[in-house]
């Protein structure tokens, strides 16, 4: 009987005692270094992490074994459905997520952000290899792009697109492919760019026209003007990933459509007998740059754990930043930090012809873009 | 009784009432569909949701995010309803009521369709019939020389067909259960009288099975309407829309107050239609047949019809099964997307990882995830199926038992409400309605018990409507000789209701577990960890482009639930033990 009230007795104690320590921790924590985090992290045990990727299967393996005693749960859920489930749980006061890996940013940072569902975490030692444009909120893990590709087989001398204003013209008529805008945010984060950019798509229409462009009356400049004329020229949608990678850029005979999609789709080009190349010269640029990006949840149920799996995943300092990247490491995808080297066979990042999102500056325009593109289908 | 007569009249009133069991199921099914439902509702009353009702119903976009996915959800609903209706029909009425030889193998065939999941189907059709709308490779026909005009590779025909390629196997399966209860003595007192085959077909046996043409029929409706797949690879390259492909876009997109207006929308338009079906089968005169007295099911001869109907069932069944299982196959087997038959290789079946092929990841068997996998699905699956099956039971017996209450069709029409409601605001609903402690019902969040009831919850009208199919055949007379023998309820249940109505439990559970094992995106919202399921699996390798893996597991589950129907068919038989001699 004696024990046990001195068990309970201690428990209290303890409990009023990181009560009171807890919120004077969890600032120190952003501060500390993995090695000062990771006694913290042990005494949690756990962490868990929604995941965009399902690589993070090999990153669970490869925390643990660096980190024995901190149990990683990893669940692999799609970027809309991690928004759906934490507003859900939050809502509800259920907070169980520690840290969340997604994209569809433009969301993020409309409806989770200012309401301090998520929060972010940017290790001190990372700061410095990361531009700054990636971590002025979140911090960005890698860039995945949304961009034109050809088949380099049936175009050797290189892309047959020079200007994206030529998608517009009859000789490209129902043959640019595209999957539904409408469906994939990616997508329509690449045509919302496209009219944010207006000025650069006014001048690239006057360089291949020869005369200035006139934009209709009930639309807001150029880029608007060119997802109009894309679609009346006749834009093919293409809802499965395969069938349009394959459209494009299978080696075979006959004339090959173009089309946007992601970069890292050639990377299976030997693979799959493909061609595909990205059409990087194509004025003014040929596509878009979207992060993917780190953040804790809110009152992470782990926030030692939650900052040691974020100061992980963002790599060491060798080139190809060890075993907390390497599973992202793909060709076509960039690292935030620069100090983690470019896949050889892509184009480095520094020549890449792509626009960078502005995910709060696309937040505001996607609802406009897109109510185009459903008048428009 | 009497002493709760004494204590609470009112209570007593109420218990004897023929409302009061309505009214019980009717608050069970609250909890399990209108919580959700009343969510999407609120959701839909914030600023942003007026917004989107506005946007919607009321603006230049009306046209393309209402008006003209409508009109496609309902060809593609009417369509898919009759061409199931009348195809399945057809088949059980083959196999259940004639001698067509080979009926075994015809039953397999005719259930296999709807163990495919559609977005094979959709592609095995896309890899014959695609056209050049889309460039790049033709498709099987069209480069052996064969045109193929745009309507005919995209848009509402051959979505229309795909789909109906697949319900029509389960409207087959709710009618062959229906029909096997259609007892000989029936047909041959007919004979007896003179009648000839086209009057007791028409004038016996179909009347009989009106109910589980019904069920299959609205079923088959259902679930053409919210078919995702088919339309979104089939019709996006001529831009045909219909909801789903709507309500999953605007909830993609980060719209989800459009996507929950759009939903709200379509559960009434679907409430329109199925009330009318309704009445219509109220309507009609009540037949009660299955009286346990079990002569074996009389067959008709077919005579010189005998083989060419057994040649078109079969070839129906090819066209609809064994080609997509084939398409499927082959791309499991291809190294390369696009070159289905050619260079086979086992490598993403059993090969070792760490070689030159596909980034040096190994056979799916050799994946440590799968094993656990497919343990977890079948779990899952079979306690959503025993869930849904006693839940769907209870309620398809209170509509039928308590036809005169007006809560019934309340019931009725409540209890087809999550068919519509899409996964994501289902999931919401219920990590919101049940995360947290209610009263005494304490937090189920991350619990197996929150995926089942989320499970049962979606799965509940397949339940419901097969449950329903049978049940309005059973006679009350037996139940009434039970009860004046002194039988209780649960016992009356178990020994009367349930072996008599086994083929169709029977049928309803394999649906539901079919479902519940094929696609999980409800249940992937709930999981807490990174438990495996089989669907899991496949989609993980589909989003890192492996498709032959994704497959290869997407084959796993079919032949999973091939198992079960084999089992489900066994275990029939053992109860219902009079139908074999």
């Amino acid at each position: 009987m004696k024990h046990h009230l001195k068990m309970a007795l201690s428990s209290v104690l303890l409990g009023a005692a990181a009560l009171f320590t807890a919120p004077a921790q969890a600032q120190d924590f952003d501060t500390m270094t993995a090695e000062e985090l990771l006694p913290h992290a042990l005494e949690e045990g756990k962490v868990t992490i929604l995941s965009l990727s399902s690589r993070i299967a090999q990153i669970k393996t490869s925390f643990e074994e660096k980190y024995p005693g901190i149990e990683v749960e990893a669940v692999h859920l799609n970027s809309t459905r991690q928004i759906a489930r934490l507003q859900a749980e939050q809502r509800a006061g259920i907070y169980a997520v520690d840290v969340l890996y997604m994209s569809e940013t433009p969301v993020v940072y409309r409806d989770l952000l200012p309401e301090g569902m998520v929060e972010a975490f940017i290790p001190a030692r990372v700061k410095a290899d990361v531009p700054e444009a990636l971590r002025e909120n979140l911090l960005t893990h890698r860039l995945s792009t949304r961009a034109l590709m050809y088949n380099e087989a049936a175009h050797p001398d290189g892309s047959p697109i020079e200007n994206l204003w030529q998608l517009t013209t009859p000789e490209w008529r129902g043959r640019v492919l595209i999957d539904d805008p409408t469906q994939r945010g990616e997508t329509l984060d690449l045509l919302v760019e496209i009219a944010l950019n207006a000025d650069a798509m006014a001048e690239a229409y006057e360089a291949l026209f020869g005369e200035a462009i006139e934009v209709d009356r009930d639309l807001e400049g150029a880029g608007e003007q060119f997802i109009r004329d894309l679609f009346n020229n006749d834009v093919v949608m293409i809802n499965d990933t395969q069938t349009l990678r394959s459209a494009i850029g299978l080696i075979s005979e006959g004339a090959k459509p173009v089309g946007f999609m992601t970069y890292s789709a050639s990377r299976n080009n030997e693979r799959d007998g493909m061609a595909l190349q990205i059409s990087n010269d194509t004025v003014p640029a040929a596509g878009i740059l979207f992060p993917t990006v780190l953040a804790l949840g809110k009152n992470a149920p782990n926030p030692a754990a939650a900052r040691l799996m974020i100061d992980y995943l963002m790599g060491d300092d060798s080139p190809t930043g060890g075993t907390g990247f390497e599973p992202f490491a793909v060709q076509g995808d960039y690292a935030a930090r620069r100090t983690i080297v470019d896949h050889p066979d892509a184009i480095p990042f520094d020549d890449l012809n792509l626009w960078l999102i502005d995910p709060e500056r696309t937040g505001q325009a996607r609802q406009r873009i897109l109510d185009l593109v459903i008048v428009l289908q | 009784m009497n002493m709760l007569a004494a204590r609470a009249p009112w209570l007593a009133r109420a218990v004897q009432s023929r409302d009061f069991v309505p009214l019980i199921m009717l608050a069970f099914t609250a909890l399990l569909v209108v919580a959700p439902l009343t969510m999407i509702l609120l959701a839909t009353l914030t600023p942003d949701g007026q917004a989107a009702w506005q946007a919607v119903t009321n603006s230049p976009l009306s046209r393309n995010l209402w008006w003209r996915p409508l009109g496609n959800t309902v060809i593609l609903g009417i369509g898919v309803t009759i061409g199931s209706v009348l195809l399945g029909g057809f088949l059980a009425w083959l196999i259940v009521l004639t001698d067509v030889p080979m009926r075994r193998f015809l039953a397999v065939m005719s259930i296999l369709p709807f163990m495919t999941p559609s977005f094979a189907s959709a592609l095995a059709w896309a890899t014959l019939f695609r056209n050049e709308r889309i460039g790049g490779q033709a498709g099987y026909l069209a480069s052996n020389g064969i045109p193929i005009p745009d309507w005919l590779a995209w848009g509402l025909v051959p979505t229309l067909i795909v789909l109906i390629a697949q319900f029509y196997s389960l409207a087959y399966t709710l009618i062959a259960a229906s029909l096997s209860s259609v007892s000989g003595d029936l047909v041959e007192s007919a004979e007896m009288a003179g009648a000839k085959r086209g009057r007791i077909l028409f004038g016996i046996v179909l009347p009989i099975v009106t109910p589980a043409l019904i069920s299959g029929g609205m079923l088959a409706f259902a679930g053409a309407v919210s078919n995702f797949a088919a339309p979104a690879l089939l019709g996006a390259p001529v831009r045909m829309q219909t909801l789903s492909t709507r309500i999953y876009g605007m909830v993609q997109t980060g719209n989800i107050e459009r996507g929950y207006v759009l939903a709200l929308l379509l559960m009434i338009a679907a409430a329109a239609l199925l009330y009318f079906s309704d009445r219509f089968v109220s309507g009609r005169r009540a037949f009660v047949t299955v009286t346990g007295k079990g002569t074996r099911t009389k067959r008709f001869a077919l005579g010189r019809w005998r083989w060419p109907l057994f040649v078109f069932a079969t070839a129906i069944g090819v066209i609809t099964t064994i080609v997509p299982i084939v398409v499927l196959f082959a791309s499991s087997m291809a190294p390369r997307p696009g070159v289905l038959f050619s260079n086979w290789t086992l490598h993403y079946w059993i090969g070792q990882g760490g070689t030159q092929i596909a980034e040096g990841q190994a056979g799916i068997f050799r994946n440590p995830h799968l094993i656990d996998g497919i343990f977890t699905t079948i779990r899952l699956g079979l306690t959503v199926a025993a869930c849904a099956m006693v839940v769907g039971l209870m309620i398809a017996y209170t509509i039928v038992r308590y036809k005169a209450s007006p809560y019934t069709r309340l019931l009725s029409q409540l209890s087809f409400v999550p068919l519509f409601i899409p996964s994501i605001a289902m999931a919401a609903a219920y990590i919101a309605m049940y995360g947290t402690s209610l009263g005494p019902i304490p937090a189920l969040y991350g619990t197996f018990i929150l995926i089942v009831m989320a499970a049962t919850a979606n799965l509940m009208p397949y339940a419901v409507q097969s449950g329903r199919g049978v049940l309005s055949q059973l006679s009350a007379d037996l139940e009434e000789s039970a009860r004046l023998t002194g039988a209780g309820p649960m016992r009356r249940m178990m020994e009367i209701i349930v072996p008599l109505a086994i083929r169709g439990i029977m049928a309803g559970g394999l649906l539901v577990f079919v479902k519940i094992v094929r696609d999980l995106s409800l249940v992937v919202l709930l999981f807490s960890a990174s438990t495996p399921l089989l669907s899991m699996i496949a989609f993980q390798y589909a989003s890192q482009g492996f498709m032959q893996f994704a497959n290869a597991v997407t084959l796993l589950i079919l032949v999973l639930c091939l198992l079960a129907s084999f089992l489900a068919h066994l275990l029939q038989n053992k109860v219902q033990k009079w139908k074999k001699t």
